[in-house]
């Protein structure tokens, strides 16, 4: 596998991640931009109102037509929060041109389609077609309002929520119904604008034989016409938290068998050199089989089938996570809280150690064989002050200590209890 | 050993039946670093009413055996627990439980030799005690009630209980709180020795392996015997029809969810030129280009694309038609229509071939990441097909026999509604 990071304008990059192992190729484009409250939602209606038409294929039905001609290339767009950023993720992944029953060229295909449902879309009286704009307010509606329906989910958001009460990051990706209300074909047609003109943009192309993906790009006419702009996005979104915060405790009742317990904890004025230690002590303390919370919780105690935790890098924040009966709530709490203690004493071995380096070891070992976590890989770099290769990734981990795991432990306080029963 | 090409995904399976009676797959994917291993039973259940190899006596087992079984492998005599082991050994170790199979495995990008040791070791050699069996009750207690919270699952279990009778295929494959607190250490070993013979289960290798080296190594690791004799599972009468038309129940969601579903015959010929052909019509139906997802989507009654299934084991065989929608009934009346339309006029020919084009993309597709080509592989072998058939069959499927099966299959006296409702 080989990366390649070349702006091709300033504030719009080409990567270039070449590969033999996929059947496919996948293309990535991303568009990031700071979280604010006034603009999330219509950065979750945009990708949606661009997949209804295009000034060449005007309708969902041409485009989903133009894309099973080839054979059945798979379009998806999303929003993401990363960090204090918010993401429009698009891709667009087809058959590499080496499977293909007859010999075409669908590289070029593929990147001139998705350009074209992003930045050609289709325009009426200098404003998004209003039917899509008014359809697609009303389907993202209901996503809002489902956000209920993914129990677990909901009860992660709902935690994140209230550790970040005001902040960027408390923002629901998929913004308010509130704001929804507001937004008119017009004004968004004019935010996109805003938004292709000045944004980070990212485009990804991953797969075999792509070395003329960057011409294909640069020779877009779509692209050409975009200026090279400042981009403006936030690197390090890390959370800043005080010792002496007091713990929050929220319950919230909904018609449930079993009840869902999210803790959110915070590290105290934690380092960029420090997210290594802690992503080695989210391993031990509840993101693999062998972890406390998944030994202490189910396996001994009997009281869950999901107990563990994990780590969320960019905001330097661990969440516990576990669907137990909803009359064990204070049992689970005590045995969760007895395991942040044992990990404060440094109550765990240097096998534990090694166990957990070598599963993040692992994981990043696995990125080459999987399109789109390379993808997620290298995007994620852009959100760090320096690009780190998988061997000096590998290199870093390796280097945690016990020490440093249990100074990095007495850091560690709970910020939220979420129960959900 | 056999060694089948294809020529359109460009690998090849190589496949050996060891005198022990045991299949190994491989298939050898040499650029990737991961390694994935899967070691399935033909053991599901649906498997609930047998007679073992040797034995004269039908077995009937309580609800969720199969799936009861499959936790408690990873338990050893000497006090470990595979899944630790394996875990220590930094490999991602899983296991699952479908209708019609249960299945091990472990991916690895370093160790896999270690890893391989301990994973023949602990699938052959069951260790379960009163204790253990006890223990395990609260956890899959736990894993029930978080199904019971999920609409999603309910929809599609309210759906097989619509179409089947008596096919066992209509209880949950966790079993139930009460079905389980039944469970013995003595069901399980019954259960283990009838079903984890070789000669009844299958393995699957992929990733950066010389086919003979890998099959002599863990040939070399098998120390469970051949046992003599069929297992006989006693196949039960289901009826043709279906059962009920429609069941509605309210949950705490926030926009209703359904599955349509139509009972089919299984059919021992030409299965996968079948299936090929109802995903073909399926998608003409109501897939994103098609005309009736155009109508429902602008007038929103669909928000996204129904996932289209055709499902089918030893027994069974449906279609299901599930996603989300604020008036499931209109989609239920706009399919019935659609329905109607082509059995009358016939299915359109050029969207036909656009179609095919893009059933094959996603056949090609599958054949990207080492554990789905595994467990695909060892999916359909239980349900004796080669994976590859998917590939070489695609070109056989004409609009002709879409248009006989169209008409063979979608009929309204066995079609079934599933809703869940928000409260």
């Amino acid at each position: 596998m080989n990366y390649k990071k070349i702006e091709i304008k300033e504030g719009i990059s080409v990567h270039e991640i070449e590969t033999e192992q996929f059947k496919t190729n996948l293309l990535a484009l991303f568009i990031t931009v700071p979280l604010k409250k006034e603009n999330v939602t219509k950065e979750a209606l945009i990708p949606a109102v661009l997949r209804r038409g295009t000034s060449k294929h005007k309708t969902l039905e041409e485009i989903s037509k133009k894309l099973e001609e080839m054979y059945g290339a798979s379009f998806n767009c999303g929003i993401e929060k990363t960090g204090d950023n918010h993401v429009i993720k698009v891709y667009l992944e087809t058959i590499n041109d080496a499977f293909l029953p007859e010999k075409e060229n669908l590289l070029k295909d593929a990147i001139d389609t998705l350009l074209e449902i992003i930045l050609e879309p289709l325009v009426e009286n200098n404003e998004f077609k209003k039917e899509y704009v008014e359809s697609e307010k009303s389907n993202l509606k209901t996503i809002i309002e489902g956000k209920k329906d993914n129990k677990a989910q909901y009860a992660l958001e709902k935690c994140i929520e209230e550790m970040y009460k005001d902040e960027p990051y408390g923002l629901y990706k998929y913004g308010s119904i509130e704001e929804l209300e507001k937004i008119n074909s017009k004004e968004l047609y004019e935010y996109y604008q805003e938004l292709i003109k000045k944004c980070k943009i990212d485009i990804f192309v991953s797969g075999k034989d792509i070395e003329n993906a960057k011409n294909i790009i640069q020779e877009n006419e779509n692209i050409k016409k975009l200026q090279p702009r400042k981009k403006d996005y936030i690197i390090d979104s890390s959370k800043k938290t005080n010792m002496d915060e007091q713990i929050k405790t929220i319950e919230e009742n909904m018609e449930l068998t079993q009840g869902k317990l999210v803790l959110g904890l915070d590290i105290v004025d934690g380092k960029e050199e420090e997210k290594y230690t802690a992503l080695i002590y989210n391993a031990i303390l509840g993101g693999t089989a062998n972890s406390k919370l998944f030994q202490n919780v189910r396996e001994k105690a009997s009281l869950a089938y999901t107990a563990g935790s994990s780590y969320l890098r960019q905001k330097n924040n661990i969440f516990i996570k576990c669907g137990i009966e909803i009359k064990n709530y204070e049992k689970a709490l005590q045995i969760i809280k007895e395991q942040l203690e044992t990990m404060k004493n440094g109550d765990f071995s240097e096998d534990d150690i090694q166990n957990a380096k070598s599963i993040m070891i692992s994981t990043i070992k696995a990125i080459p064989d999987e399109q789109d976590t390379g993808i997620t890989y290298y995007f994620g770099q852009e959100f760090s002050h320096e690009m780190v290769e998988f061997e000096e990734y590998i290199n870093r981990v390796n280097k945690v200590n016990k020490e440093d795991i249990v100074k990095l432990a007495n850091k560690i306080k709970i910020n939220t209890i979420y129960f959900l029963k | 050993m056999q060694i089948i090409e294809n020529s359109k995904v460009k690998e090849k399976l190589y496949l050996e039946k060891l005198d022990n009676g045991l299949t190994i797959m491989v298939i050898p994917k040499p650029n990737t670093l991961k390694k994935y291993i899967i070691w399935g039973t033909n053991f599901g259940s649906i498997d609930n009413k047998f007679i073992p190899q040797e034995e004269n006596e039908i077995v009937e087992v309580p609800d969720g055996v199969a799936h009861f079984l499959e936790h408690k492998m990873f338990e050893q005599s000497n006090g470990t627990n595979s899944l630790d082991t394996l875990t220590s050994l930094g490999v991602e170790a899983n296991a699952y439980t479908t209708v019609d199979h249960t299945a091990y495995l472990f991916e690895a990008t370093q160790n896999f030799d270690e890893a391989l040791d301990e994973f023949m070791n602990y699938v052959q050699n069951p260790y379960f005690t009163d204790e253990n069996v006890e223990k395990e009750k609260g956890i899959i207690a736990q894993e029930i009630n978080m199904y019971d919270d999920e609409a999603s699952w309910q929809v599609y279990m309210n759906a097989l209980k619509l179409m089947y009778k008596n096919l066992p295929i209509n209880i949950d494959i966790a079993g139930s709180v009460e079905s389980i607190s039944k469970i013995t250490k003595e069901v399980l070993y019954k259960a283990y020795n009838t079903f984890y013979s070789l000669e009844n289960m299958a393995l699957v290798v992929c990733g950066d392996f010389k086919p003979e080296e890998i099959i002599e190594k863990i040939k070399s690791k098998i120390t469970k015997q051949k046992v003599n004799g069929q297992i006989k599972r006693i196949e039960v009468e289901e009826p043709e029809n279906i059962v009920e038309k429609e069941k509605i129940i309210q949950m705490p969601v926030s926009i209703p969810m359904f599955a349509i579903g139509f009972k089919d015959k299984l059919e021992k010929e030409e299965i996968v030129k079948k299936h090929i052909a109802l995903e073909i019509i399926l998608y003409m139906l109501i897939g994103k280009s098609s005309e009736l997802y155009q109508q429902l989507y602008k007038n929103g009654t669909l928000i996204s694309q129904p996932e289209l299934d055709y499902e089918f084991s030893r027994g069974y065989a449906h279609i299901l038609i599930s996603g989300q929608s604020k008036n499931p009934q209109e989609v239920v009346k706009g399919l019935k229509t659609q329905i109607q339309k082509y059995k009358e006029c016939g299915l359109n020919e050029q969207d036909f071939i656009r179609v095919k084009k893009k059933i094959y993309g996603d056949y090609v597709s599958e054949y990207n990441e080492v554990g789905n080509i595994a467990r695909m592989f060892l999916a359909d072998y239980f349900k004796g097909i080669n994976s590859f058939e998917y590939l070489e069959q695609y070109n056989q499927v004409t609009l002709e026999y879409a248009n006989k099966l169209l008409n063979q299959v979608f009929n309204e006296d066995k079609m079934i509604v599933s809703i869940v409702e928000g409260k």
